[in-house]
């Protein structure tokens, strides 16, 4: 009678360990992303301490517990000017649901990023990467680079080039991800 | 907005078309374009490459040297539905049996160090460039520039694409005869 019971309770502790491990398993599990959107092997983003176009500081790291739309840009890059106008829409969709965006300007002046910005992205406040040293660090494949950073710190995805990120299908997935705290 | 901002945007953005938009440029483009790449290149003048720099803000001293180069802008990309291993240590530019010197990201980091150019033009600069090493995926396509030291010859260009079919390598071979540089 000691045995039965014994290898009940082992079997429902085998039960309980495997429901345990499903569950741990679906709730880490990120979502297949779109065209054009790698999924990387998680690694622990670089750090990012600039300041904003009136000299306040930014931390990335700050922004943990949410997801961060990290984008690397340079007025003078053509695929940027194409793609800003298109994370501009997206941001004023997804602020909301607690996205987090660091939109970073690669080594160019205040006049530039200003006049820029006020066309293609008025409601994004604007980060200065002054002497280019926070982009290099982040090794992005070319410029428009875009990185999607998990709330733990976290580098999860990366965009190929520019996207367009105002389309349902870039849309429904950083909002699949949104869901995923 | 005031009409000298408006002017600076105008020349800024007609700039950047001028320099780097190679559909403006058909006249002089060398393509290759077959199952696996598509590569594009495209001589840039002393003149766009000024103009470019110019925009950008960087010194006089500085824009000369970059005047006196050969510019291509390259654009490659994976057409494949598989990974290609681009590294530009497997391109080789020959012009009348001899190679022609490439300068590299190390080359210009010296000279730019050694003339104190400001950081955040020697990233920009950098930025410009064509990556060395790029594990091109499915569909990416990335381009820059590439700088030769200047011939009035044509060039030959040969170069070897690494890539992995079923675990097996199958380099892609790539030639692209007669490329001039654009005149100075």
């Amino acid at each position: 009678m000691l045995k039965i019971k014994t290898i009940h309770f082992s079997l429902l502790l085998t039960f309980l360990f495997v429901l345990f491990v499903i569950n741990a398993h679906a709730r880490n599990e990120y979502p297949s992303p779109p065209k054009g959107i790698l999924k990387l092997p998680p690694y622990p983003a670089p750090e990012i301490k600039i300041s904003d176009i009136d000299g306040k500081p930014y931390n990335l790291s700050n922004n943990k517990s949410h997801w961060i739309f990290v984008h690397f840009w340079a007025s003078w890059c053509v695929p940027c000017r194409k793609e800003m106008p298109a994370i501009q829409k997206m941001w004023r969709n997804l602020k909301k649901q607690g996205l987090k965006i660091a939109l970073i300007n690669t080594a160019e002046d205040e006049d530039t990023i200003f006049n820029f910005l006020g066309i293609y992205a008025p409601d994004i406040r604007a980060l200065m990467d002054a002497d280019g040293t926070a982009t290099e660090k982040w090794k992005p494949r070319g410029l428009p680079a875009t990185y999607l950073v998990d709330p733990a710190g976290s580098i999860q995805y990366q965009a190929l080039g520019g996207r367009p990120w105002d389309k349902p299908v870039y849309l429904n997935f950083l909002k699949k991800l949104l869901s995923k705290k | 907005m005031n009409s000298n901002l408006t002017n600076r945007l105008l020349v800024l953005s007609i700039l950047v078309n001028l320099s780097f938009s190679p559909l403006l440029l058909a006249a002089q483009k060398y393509q290759l374009d077959n199952k696996q790449l598509k590569i594009s290149i495209v001589p840039r003048t002393a003149e766009q490459i000024g103009a470019f720099y110019e925009g950008r803000g960087f010194s006089k001293k500085m824009i000369n040297i970059l005047k006196q180069q050969c510019f291509l802008t390259v654009i490659i990309k994976n057409k494949s539905k598989n990974i290609i291993w681009h590294n530009l240590s497997n391109w080789r530019f020959e012009s009348n049996n001899t190679d022609i010197m490439r300068y590299d990201r190390s080359y210009w980091k010296n000279k730019w160090q050694k003339m104190q150019i400001p950081q955040a033009h020697q990233s920009t600069f950098r930025w410009t460039l064509l990556p060395e090493t790029l594990d091109f995926r499915s569909n990416e396509a990335e381009g820059g520039n590439i700088i030769l030291a200047y011939t009035r010859t044509p060039i030959s260009l040969t170069a070897v694409f690494k890539t992995k079919v079923d675990s097996a390598e199958k380099p892609v071979n790539v030639k692209i005869n007669n490329i001039r540089c654009a005149k100075h």
